[in-house]
């Protein structure tokens, strides 16, 4: 073989090669298109235009792809590999377990310090759009991502149709409230803090109904079982005309009053949300630091090493006297809890609720953030969902040239196979998580040849 | 001694058209060493599926009784109920929960007969904590009794094969049996570690009054081990008494021990 041939074969630079491949490819996609006069000006143009961004980088579009090809090689070369390495991998598995914080103090001193970034934050962004998105697409999507990694995350169920407990979150808040073509149960028009608790309960029995008979499924055939719940929902939202108002959403065509907003009457407190995000926002927040405290506490629980047991080997877990199908069934109803408080976030903020906002894409989103960020770690999938909301929401406010809105999933998707090839694990992994995927990547038997050969 | 832990009465197990299980009968005492053993496919493994609600045998009936007395028809119960019922057991391919330490493995077993208690588990009152504590006892416990407890934070797959197996029956005597169900524990361990094993097994008996069924190839460890043994052959039970008399029953030498006894070393 010749020299230049065994030097593209060395790793360095087929991953030189890969990277400016794909970056060929991300710049033939976000060029201009061609016509049948001139078929050339994608090629051309994707490669020749001249573009600037935030007036940083005069320069033609090849140069700024090869500098990205460039970036990409150097972090997969530099910093990716480094964990997966096998011997990487062995040192994971045969370090104890450690925490990143192990010391208590430093511990509450950052947490703290995060609830006051938390707090602080709204202050700093004056944008009316991003006040906005912070609440209806950020935080709500953190709450939903906490409820997914519960059940995919902890317990390891796929569930395609998680949409379907926001939404019917969403519509038992638009009922208690009485703002559904349908009349309030007893008549009675609640105040929408009301409305959580009824909510929370309406879906937790909903995930129990759903869970009962599907868990006794696994894999392919629950996803596919609950892909047909989150159909099933839309669906009635859309056609149950008379009970959820139809595709017109809450108000029907009858022009029935929105859902009321937040309100608090406690003797000389008296607070109304309006529709300023900001207040909403608080809420959440509180609920969102509720949620990640309960679910830590259960994953560190009898009810956390329960799930772990059984995603590991149920066989294993039923013969140490464990459940399955109630372990699974309660992550269902507890995940969905917190959906449905996401619903009622959303309805009670956007005063209309619409079946549209309840789509198949919402599921497979709050699945992509619970991959991204990491299944099974709480940070995770709250960091993920962060970032791919904002990222999201950027382009959609922003978009560069050439984006177009339905573009969003086609990057969601490349974003997670870059994730799934690069970090399978997430963003920021579990400990459990990551050690089951190096143990499923490098096989047990071989697992164990590493670490004997590390310490003896 | 008299008063019998399971009865095993004509039970039959098909697979489709194989027979698997063929009629058997068998009887275990509380408080026992009792081992099974017979060629490849004979179907012990299946006897113990059977005993501990994995599979579910067409034909007869398996009966345990309880510590206090009260007897359970095993049959159609699923495993987690046998388990509650005081039934723990090993894997022939040892099966750990392997992401996990040796540690927590322990306490999966120690806590999963307690309630659910979601609400205590998110609100860690002080009844969970109690909880709690006792399961980590417990497991410290265990694991000491196991020889394990200097491996506590080792993740139990990159533990040894032998200390893999001590783990499963620490893990299976965390959930308090009256009954350890030993599916070839010696299998691929060395010499040494047999020795410590059949030393371990009578402890269990011994210090924890749990009786044992075993399931077992290394023929010189059943026989020093079991003070009673039943051959399985096709799915019968051809031949059942003591180490000695199965030595020198005919129908074993021809069936099993007799043919394959210099392989079997």
């Amino acid at each position: 073989m010749s020299r230049v041939t065994l030097a593209l074969r060395s790793p360095t630079s087929r991953r030189l090669l890969t990277s400016l491949a794909a970056m060929a490819v991300v710049a033939l996609m976000t060029g201009p298109s061609g016509s049948a006069t001139q078929p050339m000006v994608g090629p051309t143009g994707s490669f020749g235009e001249h573009v600037s961004i935030f007036g940083l980088f005069p320069g033609p579009r090849w140069l700024l792809f090869f500098l990205f090809a460039l970036v990409m090689w150097g972090i997969w070369t530099f910093w990716l590999r480094r964990g997966t390495s096998l011997r990487a991998a062995a040192s994971t598995l045969a370090t104890p377990p450690k925490r990143a914080f192990a010391h208590r103090p430093v511990r509450w001193v950052f947490y703290v310090a995060l609830i006051g970034v938390g707090v602080v934050f709204p202050h700093l962004v004056t944008s009316q759009y991003w006040q906005s998105v912070m609440v209806e697409q950020i935080a709500v999507f953190v709450l939903l991502a906490l409820g997914l990694n519960v059940v995919v995350g902890f317990a390891g169920l796929l569930d395609l149709g998680f949409v379907a407990f926001y939404a019917i979150g969403a519509y038992a808040t638009a009922w208690v409230t009485g703002s559904l073509p349908t009349p309030a149960p007893f008549g009675v028009h609640l105040n929408p803090f009301f409305a959580i608790p009824v909510a929370i309960a309406l879906v937790m029995v909903a995930g129990v109904l759903l869970g009962t008979p599907t868990l006794r499924l696994r894999g392919d055939y629950l996803a596919i079982v609950t892909l047909g719940f989150g159909e099933i929902i839309t669906i009635f939202a859309n056609n149950l005309y008379g009970i959820t108002g139809g595709s017109y959403g809450s108000g029907g065509v009858t022009g029935k009053h929105g859902i009321p907003h937040f309100s608090i009457n406690l003797g000389p407190i008296h607070y109304r949300w309006t529709l300023n995000p900001v207040p909403y926002y608080y809420l959440i927040l509180v609920f969102v630091v509720i949620f990640i405290v309960a679910f830590s506490l259960l994953e560190h629980s009898r009810v956390g090493r329960a799930w772990t047991a059984i995603r590991e080997d149920e066989v294993a877990a039923e013969s140490v006297g464990i459940n399955p199908l109630k372990y699974k069934v309660m992550a269902f109803a507890i995940g969905a809890a917190s959906a449905g408080f996401a619903g009622v976030m959303t309805a009670a903020q956007s005063i209309f609720i619409f079946p549209a906002t309840f789509t198949l894409q919402v599921s497979i989103n709050i699945l992509a953030l619970v991959i991204f960020g990491g299944m099974g770690s709480i940070a995770g999938v709250a960091v993920g969902a962060m970032v791919i909301q904002t990222g999201s929401m950027y382009l959609l406010h922003s978009p560069p040239s050439g984006y177009q809105p339905a573009d969003l999933y086609m990057y969601l998707g490349a974003l997670l196979m870059v994730t799934m090839i690069f970090r399978p694990m997430g963003l920021i992994p579990s400990r459990r998580r990551r050690r089951e995927i190096v143990l499923t990547e490098a096989g047990e038997g071989h697992m164990n040849e590493v670490l004997s050969g590390e310490n003896p | 001694m008299s008063e019998p832990i399971f009865v095993v009465d004509h039970v039959t197990l098909r697979f489709g058209g194989v027979v698997s299980l063929n009629d058997v009968s068998l009887r275990m005492d509380r408080g026992e060493i009792l081992a099974v053993i017979g060629p490849n496919g004979a179907g012990k493994t299946s006897l113990f599926n059977s005993l501990t609600g994995v599979y579910r045998p067409q034909d007869g009936s398996i009966t345990m009784t309880r510590r206090d007395g009260s007897t359970m028809e095993v049959i159609g119960k699923k495993a987690h109920r046998v388990s509650a019922a005081g039934v723990a057991r090993t894997f022939q391919a040892s099966r750990m929960f392997s992401a996990l330490t040796a540690y927590e493995n322990v306490k999966i077993g120690a806590e999963s007969h307690r309630g659910i208690g979601v609400v205590g588990a998110m609100l860690r009152g002080p009844l969970t904590r109690r909880d709690e504590r006792q399961s980590d006892d417990r497991t410290v416990e265990l694991l000491r009794f196991v020889g394990l407890q200097d491996r506590a934070n080792t993740i139990s797959s990159s533990l040894s094969y032998g200390d893999r197996r001590r783990l499963e029956i620490a893990r299976g005597l965390a959930t308090q049996p009256q009954v350890l169900l030993l599916d070839e524990p010696a299998a691929g361990t060395n010499p040494s570690e047999k020795r410590e094993l059949a030393n371990l097994i009578r402890r269990v008996r011994d210090e924890m009054g749990v009786s044992i069924l075993l399931i077992e190839h290394d023929m010189k460890l059943v026989m020093s081990l079991a003070e009673r043994l039943y051959v399985l052959n096709f799915g019968s039970v051809i031949a059942e008494g003591t180490p000695d008399e199965i030595r020198a029953n005919p129908v074993v030498i021809d069936a099993y021990l007799g043919t394959t006894s210099t392989a079997e070393a």
